[in-house]
């Protein structure tokens, strides 16, 4: 399955440098006005912090369930007193402007205050949506 | 050229200084920011002042000729919990003259590293001046000209180059330090801090918002893509330049019991074929083809054969093997000694004698010489002239000096907090599918190289992939290493890729 459309594998420009070695060129003289304190290594990560976390990447309904508990931790950072609800406000200031910038679409029944089963709700009839 | 030192509105406190002069007789004024700035983990800003140098220029591109502003300053990026001012980032933007705010994009570019300042995208790629490098060659004059990019996608979009917090003249403001925002978490917030600030600052709340981040900067895109979405800031697109979006995954950055090297093997493929080790070779119009073909094998022969290799150190068929040497040019021998073959080994093993480029393979230089000392030579040898060329340009062309360093590479990623929801390592494929849970007209286009050895493409395919059928990714493929734009050739296409996908983007 490849879901993914590719623009362009582009199409021939060969640059014929077969792989005679050319000649290193000297290292420029010391920099002026800047400073590189360290080599470009990037991405890169130091031997000590390298072991990666033995797990399978997520998909599908797993990866799903992560992006809901991401949204929850937003949520829950919101709802600073822990009322399980937030008014647009709330949302505003709590770092979801999200939810304040969709508030009336999220608070179907107009109550001034939204859970979080309303954003889910919402976002759930709006990906299913055909765009 | 004029040039004239402004305050943001905004600003309260004052410690600009005039000094006139500069280059080329000019009587313009030039701003001098007095500050000293520090890329030291334990550095922070008694109080910082958001101020900037405004030069006026033009460049061709496509035939027309762009005026534009350049603004090369600081901002102070707010902490939104605590109403305070976190950090001084340091910033180059680029704004078409007489543009409509409402409708023109604004695109934010930046490096990764972690720990590198914004200076390759900024002086290589896409900006109205660029350094002519001669990639992938190694006998271009140096230090490079610098000269007006007719590849410039600032006739698509006006460009804002930011430097990460203790890179380039950004560090934090006191009581936080540097290292306070040396992590996967707390640089992106900082970063969305920026950009809320930016967009405030500038009047471009309305403006149709793009990011354009390479390598770190692409782990980085997708932490902050999701955290701007969340806080109600909407984003067209964005742009992952030669991608690392889960570590974990990746036996270049990772180790473990089985961290496989799948990834990477198209990649050796198209390196094989460049230095004509593959058999057959595969002509060089016929190298997509033959990727293709080399990707169908990782998957389904020698991934599976990663897993008994593994679990009892089972090797698979001869068959097998001598295809891997056929398609890569590495011997059956070093195969059979190190079945998962990781990207280092690549790069000392392909040629006898000579150490071939991680950021694009292409460039190889002998062992011993000075080119092979730091591990990669194509990054050796164009960083003495981007090192140079970018304080020179800030101050020469953009009337912005100072008494400070310009740090193109802090220490950062020595220490660097890399764990990031539940894991040690991050894996930002989650904050991607936030992203777009949360704005499903999100584009992504992810840009690859064929000679890429520092984020190979089927890597980057692999875990785009984990979004399921997803529309609004595009992936693209260059004949050119990690900063793919360093090639004259590649650069162009990517040009044309990148208006193309700005299009869909903007798209109703």
């Amino acid at each position: 399955m490849k879901p993914i459309l590719r623009i362009r594998r582009p199409g021939a420009a060969a640059l014929l440098l077969a792989w005679a070695l050319l000649p290193a060129s000297a290292p420029a003289a010391d920099p002026v006005g800047a400073v590189a304190q360290e080599p470009l290594r990037d991405p890169w990560v130091p031997p000590a912090a390298r072991l990666a976390s033995n797990r399978t990447p997520t998909r599908g309904a797993a990866l799903q369930a992560q992006v809901e508990a991401k949204l929850r931790r937003a949520f829950d950072a919101a709802d600073v007193r822990h009322a399980g609800r937030l008014t647009r406000a709330q949302a505003q200031s709590g770092g979801l402007g999200f939810v304040a910038a969709h508030f009336e679409e999220i608070d179907q029944r107009r109550e001034g205050a939204v859970g979080f089963e309303d954003v889910r709700r919402f976002l759930a009839a709006r990906g299913a949506k055909p765009d | 050229m004029r040039s004239a030192a402004r305050a943001l509105p905004l600003l309260a406190l004052s410690v600009l200084l005039f000094s006139c002069g500069g280059g080329g007789g000019s009587s313009a004024p030039v701003y001098v920011d007095p500050v000293r700035y520090s890329s030291l983990a334990g550095s922070g800003l008694a109080s910082a002042a958001e101020l900037s140098s405004v030069t006026h220029h033009q460049i061709v591109v496509g035939g027309a000729t762009l005026a534009y502003t350049a603004t090369a300053g600081h901002l102070s990026a707010v902490n939104p919990a605590t109403g305070r001012p976190e950090a001084s980032f340091f910033y180059v933007a680029y704004t078409l003259d007489g543009a409509s705010a409402a409708t023109r994009p604004v695109t934010f570019f930046y490096n990764g590293g972690p720990g590198s300042a914004s200076v390759w995208l900024h002086l290589g790629s896409f900006g109205p001046r660029r350094l002519v490098t001669g990639d992938p060659l190694t006998t271009a004059p140096t230090p490079f000209p610098l000269v007006d990019n007719a590849q410039s996608l600032l006739d698509t979009s006006d460009l804002v180059f930011v430097d990460a917090i203790g890179t380039g003249f950004s560090e934090a403001i006191l009581p936080n330090t540097n290292s306070t925002f040396w992590g996967v978490d707390a640089d992106a917030a900082a970063f969305r801090d920026f950009i809320v600030r930016y967009l405030a600052a500038s009047g471009r709340q309305a403006s149709p918002l793009f990011l354009f981040g390479e390598s770190y900067g692409t782990t980085r895109s997708a932490v902050l893509a999701n955290l701007l979405e969340t806080a109600g800031v909407t984003i067209h697109g964005v742009v992952l330049q030669s991608s690392v979006l889960d570590y974990n995954a990746n036996c270049g950055v990772a180790t473990g019991p089985a961290v496989p090297c799948t990834g990477y093997l198209p990649t050796y493929g198209a390196i094989g074929a460049w230095y004509q080790l593959d058999v057959p070779n595969p002509p060089d119009a016929g190298l997509p083809a033959f990727v293709s073909q080399v990707e169908a094998f990782a998957t389904s022969t020698y991934a599976p054969a990663l897993a008994p290799y593994f679990a009892s150190g089972t090797l698979p068929p001869p068959a097998t093997i001598t295809q891997l040497a056929d398609y890569t040019g590495i011997g059956t021998g070093a195969w059979q000694a190190n079945f998962n073959f990781d990207p280092a080994s690549f790069q000392s093993g392909l040629v006898a004698g000579t150490l071939i480029g991680r950021y694009d393979a292409r460039v190889s230089a002998r062992n011993g010489t000075p080119l092979a000392a730091d591990g990669d030579p194509s990054s050796t040898f164009i960083t003495p002239s981007f090192t140079s060329a970018i304080g020179a340009y800030l101050s020469s062309e953009l009337g912005f000096t100072t008494p400070s360093t310009y740090t193109v590479t802090s220490s950062a990623i020595q220490t660097w907090n890399f764990a990031h929801d539940g894991l040690a390592l991050p894996d930002v494929i989650p904050d991607l599918a936030s992203a777009f849970t949360l704005n499903p007209r999100l584009k992504v286009l992810s840009a690859n190289g064929y000679y890429d050895l520092a984020t190979p493409f089927l890597q980057t395919q692999g875990d785009l992939a984990r979004l399921g059928v997803n529309p609004g990714v595009s992936l693209a493929f260059y004949r050119g290493g990690h900063m793919t734009y360093l090639d004259d050739a590649a650069r162009a296409l990517e040009k044309s890729d990148l208006v193309a996908f700005y299009a869909l983007a903007l798209g109703p």
